[in-house]
């Protein structure tokens, strides 16, 4: 449904958004994750036919964004990272605006249904600048899918809410993502874990790694184990672990060990059956997850060059 | 159909804001001033009523209120971030820009028809001649629409209201007292180029005194078409930047 060819933009002479390929199939709700300057918003607002790419393209269902833009623009629903209003229109006006304005079919009950879709329905007379800022950012929701586009671009959209309208947002972005393809952006590590079915790290304009969050977090960080030990002194027990092949690394951590393991392999049998012949016994072995955070700061380490473009940045 | 739904909503904001009905209560209370002062000069002394008095009156009062009418219109989307919206969504700019100047030029057209309330006053005491006040009245809207379309044009260029409401009302007051000037410099040639170029000259000597040149008439709809030319691609111009 998006489909990224070697996009780039450079503003002067700072490169913003570095040849990003990458494609969302048909009801995908994928995460573009990176820092603040990671060249998020700039990637949306090529897509959204904002801002020209300097080079490289993009389809989005089936059509392409330099040649075919208005066409592209009718399939696409953009949320902005500051959802602009008109103050004196009402909620009602604001929305059903944009319907007409994209050409909606329908366009007064196509906007009464979104706008029950997010419970706006009751305020439908209210003046836009009288509403908070989670129902602002409803609002802005309503004027993304109130033509029913089947691409939905979030730019960061749970940014400076309360907690109990993120949850609110993350739902709907959840519910959203069964019948549109999303592409959502955002800093916040778990909120991509919790969401989406795909994720992109981006830094300095890169795809520093991709694919579900599991994917990651098996790809890109080595598995440790906890592993607690019945019997033996401590500097025995450590240096029989540290005698497996395929342990890095071993170290002391409440009342047991932390090993980390050199490949990507599961090391649990290996452990229990040495400390076992040893004549200890295993009381606890369980392999920990890597979060979604330390997945991000290990791809950004492990990118090539991801010192090197700090001294551009914006 | 997208800069009728573009003037549709800029109308109605014109009329959901207080900052309109403002400039409305400020710009009648300006002619009706002056139309009572000239109405009682004519009735106490025997100078003759001018029909064209009030239009004449807007053709100044216009460079100080052409400005408020249109700094907002493009200056305020980009501030907001309403452009981005707008540009993503499948309306061209063109539409977008000329949504805008319609409803500005819609909103003067509703202004100056209350002012022919005073004409009324004088077709009560004094039967003004209708063709002198039709004149006047066509060339005061065709210059009101050339002056909206030059504040547009500065309102395009800037993410800032004041900036925009600056520009614009120094270019009208050039184009205002380009036709005084052209009335004192000495060589002709120079001051008929000045005076041609400038707005009021084409106002001041052919629809205020009730004569209809198509030159006029031209240059008035010249000026609307260049202007939306320059702002329609000053705002496509974001999309290259």
């Amino acid at each position: 449904m998006i489909e990224v060819k070697s996009l780039s933009r450079h503003y002067g002479d700072f490169l913003a958004v570095d040849q990003l390929s990458f494609k969302a199939k048909q009801g995908e709700i994928l995460g573009l994750l990176g820092p603040n300057g990671a060249g998020k918003t700039t990637t949306m607002r090529m897509l959204t036919g904002y801002l020209p790419p300097s080079s490289g393209t993009a389809l989005i269902d089936h059509h392409d964004i330099v040649r075919d833009s208005v066409e592209t623009r009718k399939r696409i629903g953009y949320l902005p990272e500051r959802v602009p209003i008109y103050p004196d229109m009402t909620v009602r006006g604001y929305v059903l605006f944009w319907a007409q304005l994209r050409g909606t079919k329908e366009a007064k009950s196509r906007t009464d249904m979104v706008l029950k879709q997010f419970d706006l329905y009751t305020r439908k007379n209210t003046l836009v600048r009288h509403l908070s800022k989670g129902l602002k950012q409803r609002l802005g929701l309503a004027q993304a899918l109130v033509h029913d586009p089947p691409v939905l671009i979030l730019d960061e959209p749970t940014i400076g809410i309360d907690p109990q309208q993120v949850i609110e947002v993350r739902d709907v972005v959840k519910e959203l993502g069964k019948q549109h393809t999303i592409l959502f952006s955002t800093h916040i590590l778990t909120e991509a874990e919790e969401i989406c079915d795909r994720v992109l790290i981006i830094d300095h304009g890169r795809i520093v790694a991709q694919g579900t969050p599991q994917q990651l977090q098996k790809e890109i960080y080595s598995t440790q184990y906890y592993v607690q030990v019945g019997g033996g002194k401590t500097a025995d027990v450590r240096a029989l672990l540290q005698s497996i092949s395929g342990v890095a690394e071993v170290s002391a951590e409440k009342d047991g060990f932390l090993v980390k393991s050199t490949a990507n392999e599961d090391l649990r049998a290996a452990i229990s059956t040495s400390i076992v012949s040893a004549g200890y016994t295993v009381l606890e072995i369980h392999q920990r997850r890597s979060t979604l955070e330390d997945i991000f700061l290990a791809a950004i380490k492990a990118a090539p060059g991801a010192q090197a473009g700090k001294k551009a940045k914006r | 159909m997208d800069t009728l739904t573009i003037f549709r909503r800029e109308v109605g904001s014109y009329f959901t804001s207080p900052f309109a009905y403002f400039i409305a209560a400020g710009f009648l209370l300006f002619c009706g001033i002056l139309f009572a002062r000239d109405f009682q000069e004519a009735a106490t002394q025997t100078t003759t009523i001018n029909p064209a008095f009030i239009p004449a009156v807007i053709s100044f009062l216009m460079v100080f209120f052409a400005p408020l009418l249109t700094m907002r219109l493009l200056a305020e989307e980009k501030r907001e971030g309403m452009m981005e919206l707008l540009l993503t969504s499948p309306a061209s700019e063109s539409s977008i820009v000329m949504g805008k100047f319609f409803s500005a030029w819609f909103y003067y057209t509703i202004l100056l028809a209350l002012t022919l309330l005073y004409q009324l006053v004088l077709f009560a005491y004094a039967p003004p001649d209708i063709g002198h006040t039709f004149l006047a009245y066509l060339g005061i809207w065709l210059y009101g629409g050339a002056m909206i379309a030059i504040g547009l044009f500065f309102s395009s260029l800037t993410e800032n209201q004041i900036v925009a409401a600056f520009l614009s009302m120094i270019t009208l007051l050039i184009l205002y007292i380009g036709d005084a000037a052209g009335q004192v410099i000495g060589n002709i040639d120079i001051a008929r180029v000045i005076r041609s170029l400038s707005l009021q000259g084409h106002f001041s000597t052919s629809f205020q005194v009730g004569i209809l040149r198509a030159e006029d008439v031209v240059f008035f709809a010249g000026i609307i078409v260049l202007m939306l030319y320059l702002s329609i691609r000053t705002v496509e111009s974001h999309r290259w930047r």
